[in-house]
């Protein structure tokens, strides 16, 4: 006779020593061998550095974009057809609009939460895309993108470009006025590609701008086409970090045949955990705090209104300001308009910008003919050239993106918009050219100077009974005297089994696995 | 029957000739009769000249105010012009000109607009919306400042420089009561949003002139500016009614001037630029902070 214990600790008991949880794992694995894997994951190292969060930035934002936008196709209507509006916006009562606008408009006002989501979709799109943007810098000045992680810088270029579309087509979609007035641009774009131009444009439009059919096109394209392929690309960028496991700062104990730092749990999965949830705060205290594309005082967009003062969200800042500052170069003969100015601005230029990027560890290696498999990151001053190039093509687009703002500058300043425009065209050329030798000069600086990139101490300042104030810096930290202290063995963590004592020491919860 | 032929050869020479040059000293008596009587933009109805519903005219025939319900137009008392002169010399002859035609005193260089016959409502824009008397008289576009003649100083100088040559638009008093904000917010997009911008914030233009803001426009002066196109402005005239420009001043005067800003604070206006900032700086800036914080720096 089995004895029947019906007391709580008796019921715990009686599910192992993991709970619930722990059977259930069990139960699972014992069906489909998680637990393998799961240790896997359970065990990857991360190394510990500040800059590494920046992609994570970008992956949370991602997370927040497909919750609120998931939120948003509830309401949104694609279609192009026109309906009267009476919603509660009185400016616009009566008004022909279009469904998408109607309906943009009234998820705003008549949903609840539902202008918070609008605002949270479009903040975490700003934030993600300048995650990205600082996450390729920090990978690109450190040199991360060298062998084996060239597919990965490709994928992560990509991703990029698919973000910056995507965020494109979605500002779109609320066809307001100055929305609308951004589908011109992209329209004329297309139609300056040369002899295919005006066959995409129609192909793209189903006909001449602006159709009816654009808008559920561009609905398709950036709820279900781009952000699969997104998510694919994301999902890909994680298997090879994972695959190729994560670079690492030269330090103590770390080479290039180790990978340094904490396992995913416990520690990182605390820390990656805390910081999505800081992310997507951070994203809802924007979206609830700060106004964002306010697109009831644009109006709806018809062909005949415009808003001047319009620009782009800030990601397509550089290509507007290319567009803007280019001179007006136009060719008629034979029939045909060659209309330079936006052919090369619009099409040329970012063509070769993203296929430079894309090329760029390809490039380095002919230059370098650095073959190696390469863990351990670059101190950005020690490869200067390097540095100094993407310094260059960073100015060269930060001066772009001002560009796109020439007229906010002029009326802002009062200053003529022609000095502003020629003034932006003469720093568009001038500031790359200084950046890379002042860049240059600069890093070769920080190479000769003892402790650079330590961190600095605080100064003890003292008074003497004179009255007089000494500085003295205070001792260097503990952990920048890299020589001074080896690596001491912890204990392996009670979960971990199967694992070679010699590998798996470390310091404070660091450990060493073989790559 | 040679006779004939010939008389009737001078005849047709004679009309061929003569024909065009009477038929164009007439237009001309024409049109000079016509510019001194009624020197109106338009002939459509209710449309900012006495061409409206309601006509108030003096003993003399003289027309006082005309309008509708939507704006009332009222020509300043005759009876300020000599006050009106001495201010006029005052404070804008010396670049005027004493006789307002544009011809400035002795010592001044510069070419000066000839303000005879553009009516009150013109001068009484310049002068109230502290344009005039200018700042720098060689500035490419004055700047909106605080008036320094007062509302019946800029009435008075405006009777005397109708005195000179009478004409119109007279000084607007919109009522808006059943002005439609609607319809307002439509014809604002398609008339004025391409130089004020759809927010109303104004930007510049080329070559140092600039599309002023509208958050801080009385408005008469809306309606002023609207049928006296100062500066670059087009004047709007036969293109909108007085119904409608009353629509576009409610639309400026309360959306514009006093937006709704539900979803938090309205970033000034700027639109993009100011998003794109804060988006970096404010986003990506405070969770590269946060990481800072959670990762480790060395």
């Amino acid at each position: 006779m089995s004895q029947i214990i019906n007391t709580k600790r008796g019921r715990r008991e009686q599910s192992g020593p993991y709970g619930k949880l722990g059977h259930a794992l069990n139960e699972l694995d014992d069906r489909m061998g998680v637990a393998k894997g799961g240790r896997t994951f359970l065990d990857k190292i991360f190394p510990d550095h500040w800059s590494f969060m920046l992609g994570e930035i970008a992956l949370y934002s991602f997370v927040v974009l497909l919750a609120t936008g998931i939120f948003l196709t509830l309401y949104y209507v694609p279609s192009q057809d026109l309906t009267t509006y009476t919603g509660s916006y009185l400016p616009l009562y009566g008004q022909k609009v279009t469904e998408a606008f109607a309906s943009t408009v009234n998820l705003s006002f008549a949903v609840r939460a539902g202008l918070l989501m609008r605002q949270m979709h479009h903040w975490s799109c700003d934030i993600f895309i300048g995650a990205i943007v600082v996450h390729m810098g920090r990978v690109f000045f450190t040199g991360a993108f060298r062998k084996p992680r060239e597919t990965n810088w490709v994928i992560g270029t990509t991703l990029l470009i698919l973000a910056i579309v995507n965020g494109f087509l979605g500002y779109s979609l609320p066809d307001d006025l100055v929305s609308g007035t951004g589908i011109r641009i992209a329209y004329s774009i297309i139609l300056s590609i040369p002899v295919v131009g005006s066959y995409v444009a129609f192909f793209l439009f189903g006909g001449n701008f602006p159709g009816t059919s654009i808008l559920p096109r561009f609905f398709i394209l950036h709820v279900l086409i781009i952000p699969l392929i997104i998510l694919s690309l994301v999902g890909a960028h994680m298997v090879l970090l994972v695959r190729q496991k994560h670079t690492q700062f030269p330090g103590k104990g770390k080479t290039e045949n180790n990978v340094v730092g904490t396992p995913m749990y416990p520690v990182f999965m605390a820390k990656t955990t805390g910081f999505m949830f800081v992310v997507a705060g951070a994203t809802a205290l924007l979206g609830a705090f700060a106004q964002i594309n306010p697109i009831w005082q644009f109006g709806p967009y018809t062909a005949s209104r415009i808003s001047y003062a319009v620009q782009p969200d800030w990601y397509m800042g550089f290509l507007d300001g290319a567009l803007r500052i280019f001179p007006a170069w136009s060719f008629h003969s034979f029939g045909y308009t060659i209309p330079l100015e936006v052919t090369i601005p619009a099409v040329i230029f970012p063509g070769i910008l993203f296929n430079l990027v894309m090329a760029w560890p390809t490039i380095e290696r002919k230059f370098t003919k650095d073959n190696e498999m390469h863990n351990l990151l670059d101190r950005p001053s020690n490869r200067p050239k390097r540095t100094s190039a993407g310094v260059a093509v960073a100015v060269l687009c930060s001066m772009l993106f001002i560009a796109s703002s020439t007229d906010v500058i002029a009326n802002f300043f009062h200053l003529s918009l022609n000095t502003v425009l020629w003034s932006m065209r003469i720093l568009c050329i001038v500031m790359p050219v200084l950046a890379y030798p002042v860049t240059y000069k600069i890093c070769r600086e920080m190479q000769g100077f003892a402790g650079a990139g330590k961190r600095k101490t605080a100064n003890i300042v003292t008074r003497t009974a004179e009255g007089e104030y000494v500085a003295t810096p205070a001792p260097a930290y503990v952990d920048d005297l890299v020589h001074e202290h080896e690596l001491e063995a912890v204990p392996v963590p009670t979960y971990v089994v199967d694992v070679d004592d010699e590998v798996s020491s470390g310091e404070g919860g660091v450990r060493r696995v073989p790559r | 029957m040679k006779t004939r032929y010939r008389a009737s050869f001078v005849a047709v020479v004679t009309l061929v000739v003569a024909g065009p040059v009477l038929g164009l000293a007439a237009s001309a008596f024409a049109s000079t009769n016509t510019y001194t009587r009624t020197p109106y933009q338009t002939g459509r109805a209710n449309a900012g000249t006495p061409n409206s519903t309601n006509v108030v005219k003096n003993s003399s025939g003289t027309v006082v105010s005309y309008g509708n319900s939507a704006i009332t137009y009222t020509a300043p008392s005759p009876s300020l012009a000599t006050l009106g002169q001495s201010l006029f010399l005052e404070n804008c002859a010396s670049c005027h000109g004493t006789a307002a035609n544009g011809v400035p005193a002795n010592g001044t260089s510069g070419a000066f607009p000839n303000l005879v016959g553009l009516g009150p409502a013109t001068i009484d824009f310049w002068i109230e919306s502290g344009r005039m008397p200018a700042a720098d008289p060689r500035a490419v576009q004055a700047n909106r400042r605080v008036p320094r003649l007062s509302h019946s100083q800029a009435l008075a100088i405006a009777a005397w420089v109708n005195s000179l040559s009478p004409s119109y638009p007279d000084i607007p008093s919109p009522n808006l009561a059943s002005a439609n904000v609607s319809d307002g917010a439509a014809l604002f997009a398609l008339n004025c949003a391409a130089c004020h911008t759809i927010e109303g914030d104004g930007d510049a233009l080329a070559a140092g002139t600039f599309a002023p803001s509208l958050r801080n426009i009385p408005a008469y002066q809306v309606v002023e500016a609207i049928r006296t196109g100062p500066g670059n402005m087009p004047r709007f005239t036969g293109n909108l009614s007085d119904f409608q420009v009353a629509d576009i001043v409610k639309y400026v005067t309360t959306e514009i001037q006093h937006p709704q800003n539900p979803g938090g604070f309205g970033l000034g206006g700027l639109g993009p630029v100011a998003e794109g900032f804060v988006g970096l700086l404010l986003g990506v800036g405070l969770l590269a902070l946060v990481g800072f914080w959670v990762g480790e720096r060395q």
